[in-house]
């Protein structure tokens, strides 16, 4: 099937007015030996068929046949059903950047919205319309510094960073000669403030640290950050915003940038992506940081309206001395965590963050009384912690599954050190009953 | 619209619910010294208020599914429902990206045989669905041009030669991969001026990034020439897929020399622009460069898939993880609908109506390039400067007559350039009511300037004060 609404009668009346003969005439230009056979048969399908393919596909798929303790920068959370009911909207769903302001009120107030959302939960001053994802927004947040810091080669970053976010700076920066150096995490997955402190210098143009961080724990950012300024390093804290709600802002914590992913504020884990990375700043920094900003104006009459703007910041405008190759940003899964964050709203968000950490925070409790498994991660969690398995992994992992849980991610890939280890993510969706499935299966373990 | 949804708070009212709290959950409390201090500026606002806002707000917006949106470029054809009913499957919405592989055989198929069917209208050889959207897909592509080089032991191959019409994109990511860009002038008939590419390549040269057809429309019939100047030097020859609509199942990419690309999905494979994103850029490269692919690779074994996370050669990681995979599963089942009997139907019926449009509006504006064109077309609104009226104003008169305005100011090489794509899904009808708009839009710019300087009219604002936000700035609530 197709989609394309010209059909013979049109196609040929069109044709004419052009004095063609047929549609091949429309590639003249093209050399003939580029040009490939016309397809024989119809090939394609119809409505009905693509969807029967689709559902057969989706059958493929069993993890949602499991109970999920998975987390690691993707949480399962409740997503409103309003969240869907307004991201379909096809005035949304099928508009394009909003360069026609005045045609796209909608959704620029909404990017706005947005933006604001950010800043309250982050307590910065500004944030743009996002970017890919939390990946991205740690790269760029680097490059912002590397820029604002021409001189200094050097950035140190906490190694309890996500690893695929760590992956994904390294990328961004292949081509900068700049040196990253990993601050190393201590036997209770904390980074070694010690070590952080020591290597402060002038060299050194950021400093970036997760909290929550990989492993769950919440790091204590305040003292590097201070010390950090008095030496003119820029500090980047990169959190899931949930936490936001419970913990310390990173104003509070006195990041210069805060940076992180909004999947867990209402956008589902769909295998990963779309999500919608965030990225904020203290006013000083507002020319250097990347993407799309939406701000506030008024018409010809006097009447409020938003408008994207600092647009000389941008690729269309500045090219190679952009701040960012960035064209898009993620508007619809920003809309998307946006609705989430106001279904709960002012209260909810504290309610919500407060009742993963507890329900972690009752897991964690409870296995650390067990013999065969011991908690690494004993300073304060967020929603995730790190469990170590007296018995082979493998065997850990049959027996769980053949209770239809998926009990966590495995860390040994991206720590040689965490052998038999599992980052265990609990949030708003497991019953107190689950939670204690889980304690049940750990002390079954043959 | 007047009040923001911070504006609309009103105290202890709330829309959300939550499980409740088991007695055993209520021990637990975080040390106070890790607590936020400082208020939650967010609002509290009602399930009735909240839904009524963004639904005002979507009524504020224009969408292709409410409006001719013919914005050059850009691709604006229909997102078929189907695509959004299926990317909603439980099955596909509820997967955590780090499940384990025998838990998800149905999206690592859909990964797999995707780049299958891209790699065929491409005519390439491998390729990844990481890159989150066409930008990041050229920084990826440049990093493994980049990456190649290096591992034959060449260092020297600094400079990245991208034409002067090219989208603003190739340069920054150019830039962003560490190379040095250099421009190449566009000839009289707005092909890429071959005298200067061959003055300018070198054994400097990692690569040529083109657009085929280029930004004016056209498609550039000495593109083997190209080609082969750029392959005798070493480089490589990268293709900016955003065109790709125009080409489908006519000629590929491989063939005509390109030696590695991506292709915008949100574009050529219909998923929804989402106002402004998400997108998905995949990256598609000949034998020569698919070593150096990004991770995590999709893996066919006999009988199952596997995701593979190591990889020596690879350049590494892009995304946090598989990409958009829910916006690239829909592009998934648009290739499947259409097989590629409906895809050559798309490249077809996209370069009719462009060329319809453009035989109509050459009668009321200077056309820079009168040969034929492909999926799009500039026109050049200078004519009408001595009225006092520009292409912006143009854009934001079509806006009062129900119409999108095209892409304006880009490609930066023409005068007052105004760029339409209407693409293969707008009827005839749709096309001959756009050229009557147009063509009473070019009467009120002889009987009434001022009509036209002060378009719109009647949008939800007037003409909005674009200094003003960039002087003043006012970024949040």
């Amino acid at each position: 099937m197709d989609f394309i609404s010209n059909q013979t009668v049109q196609i040929k009346a069109m044709l004419a007015e052009l004095g063609l003969q047929s549609v091949n005439d429309l590639f003249k230009q093209i050399p003939d030996n580029l040009k490939i056979a016309y397809p024989d048969t119809d090939d394609g399908l119809s409505e009905y068929e693509g969807l029967c393919l689709m559902e057969k596909l989706a059958a493929k798929n069993t993890f949602s046949h499991f109970e999920n303790y998975m987390g690691a920068g993707a949480y399962e959370h409740h997503v409103p059903a309003l969240v869907g009911a307004i991201c379909s909207k096809s005035e949304f769903l099928t508009s394009y950047t909003p360069y026609q302001a005045e045609a796209s009120q909608g959704m620029l107030q909404a990017i706005f919205e947005f933006q604001s959302m950010i800043c309250a939960l982050t307590g910065m001053d500004v944030a743009n319309a996002s970017v890919y994802d939390g990946a991205s927004a740690c790269a760029e947040a680097i490059l912002m510094c590397l820029r604002l810091h021409k001189d200094k080669k050097k950035v140190l970053i906490a190694e309890t960073l996500n690893p695929r976010y760590h992956a994904v700076i390294e990328q961004y920066l292949n081509a900068h000669e700049i040196e990253i150096i990993l601050i190393p995490v201590n036997s209770v997955g904390k980074l070694e403030k010690a070590k952080f402190l020591s290597l402060m210098n002038d060299q050194v143009a950021a400093v970036l640290i997760q909290s929550p961080n990989y492993w769950g724990v919440m790091e204590e950012c305040k003292e590097i950050f201070e010390l950090a300024k008095e030496k003119q390093i820029l500090s980047i804290l990169c959190a899931n915003p949930l936490a936001y709600g419970l913990f310390q802002s990173a104003a509070e914590q006195m990041a210069d940038i805060a940076v992180g992913d909004c999947q867990p504020l209402g956008i589902a884990l769909q295998f990963g992506g779309p999500y919608a990375g965030y990225i904020a700043c203290k006013q000083d920094y507002v020319r250097q940081l990347p993407g799309r900003i939406v701000g506030e104006t008024s018409d010809s009459e006097g009447k409020r309206g938003f408008i994207l703007t600092l647009q000389a910041r941008e690729q269309h405008i500045r090219r190679e001395k952009a701040t960012s190759n960035i064209c898009t940003n993620q508007a619809l899964s920003a809309l998307a965590s946006l609705v989430g964050t106001l279904w709960y709203g002012k209260n909810g968000i504290k309610a919500l963050a407060l009742t993963n950490f507890q329900r972690a925070a009752y897991l964690k409790n409870q296995l650390s009384d067990l013999d065969n498994v011991q908690v690494i991660t004993t300073d304060t969690c967020f929603n995730e912690f790190v469990v170590q398995f007296k018995q082979p992994l493998e065997k850990v992992l049959n027996h769980f599954h053949h209770l239809a849980i998926q009990p966590g991610v495995i860390l040994e890939k991206d720590y040689s050190s965490l052998k038999n280890c599992l980052l265990v993510a609990v949030t708003e969706t497991k019953s107190q009953d689950q939670l204690d499935r889980y304690i049940q299966a750990v002390r079954t373990i043959g | 619209m007047d009040k923001t949804i911070f504006e609309k708070s009103q105290e202890g009212q709330h829309a959300f619910s939550l499980p409740k709290n088991s007695g055993a959950f209520g021990n637990f409390f975080p040390p106070s010294y890790l607590l936020r201090q400082t208020a939650l500026n967010l609002p509290e606002i009602s399930e009735i208020d909240l839904t009524r806002h963004y639904s005002q707000l979507a009524q504020i917006n224009r969408g292709i599914d409410t409006n001719f949106y013919p914005l050059g470029s850009c691709t604006m054809k229909l997102n078929p429902r189907i695509n959004e009913y299926c990317a909603q499957f439980p099955a596909f919405t509820r997967i955590h990206p780090l499940a384990p592989d025998e838990t998800i055989q149905g999206n690592l198929q859909i990964i797999h045989e995707l780049i299958d069917m891209l790699c065929q209208v491409s005519g390439m050889a491998d390729g990844t669905l990481l890159p989150n959207a066409g930008a990041q897909g050229e920084f990826i592509g440049l990093q493994m041009i980049g990456a190649y080089h290096r591992s034959q032991g060449d260092y020297e191959r600094s400079e990245m030669l991208i034409p002067d019409n090219a989208h603003g994109t190739n340069p920054a990511s150019a830039a962003m991969a560490g190379f040095k860009c250099i421009s190449i002038r566009t000839n009289a008939e707005g092909d890429l001026d071959i005298d200067h590419l061959r003055s300018l390549v070198s054994s400097r040269t990692a690569g040529l990034m083109l657009t085929n057809p280029n930004t004016l429309g056209l498609f550039s019939s000495v593109i083997q020439e190209i080609a082969q100047i750029i392959h005798e030097q070493g480089g490589f020859l990268y293709y900016d897929g955003a065109n790709l609509n125009s080409i489908l199942n006519i000629v590929k990419p491989g063939k005509m020399g390109f030696d590695v690309m991506h292709i915008n999905l949100h574009k050529t494979f219909s998923t929804p622009h989402g106002g402004g994103g998400p997108g998905s850029g995949p990256v598609l490269c000949n034998e020569c460069l698919k070593f150096f692919l990004p991770i995590p690779k999709v893996v066919k074994n006999s009988t199952s898939y596997t995701v593979q996370w190591q990889d020596k050669k690879s350049i590494g990681q892009i995304a946090t993880f598989h990409g958009n995979f829910s916006v690239y599963l829909r592009a998934f089942l648009y290739m499947k609908l259409h097989g590629h009997y409906g895809l050559r139907k798309i490249a077809e019926v996209a370069v009719l109506n462009a060329n319809y449009l453009k035989h109509h509006l050459a009668k009321l504006f200077k056309v820079p390039y009168p040969q034929l064109c492909m999926h799009e077309f500039v026109v050049q609104a200078d004519k009408y400067l001595q009225q006092g009226v520009r292409a912006l104003d143009i854009a934001k008169r079509l806006l009062d007559y129900g119409v999108y305005a095209p892409t304006i100011y880009f490609p930066l090489i023409i005068k007052e350039c105004m760029l339409f794509e209407p693409t293969e899904s707008e009827s005839k009808a749709t096309l001959d009511e756009f050229i009557q708009i147009m063509t009473k839009i070019v009467n009120e710019i002889e009987l009434n300037p001022e009509l036209v300087k002060s378009a719109p009219h009647n949008q939800v604002v007037k003409r909005l004060d674009e200094v003003k936000a960039a002087k003043f700035p006012i970024l949040k609530h």
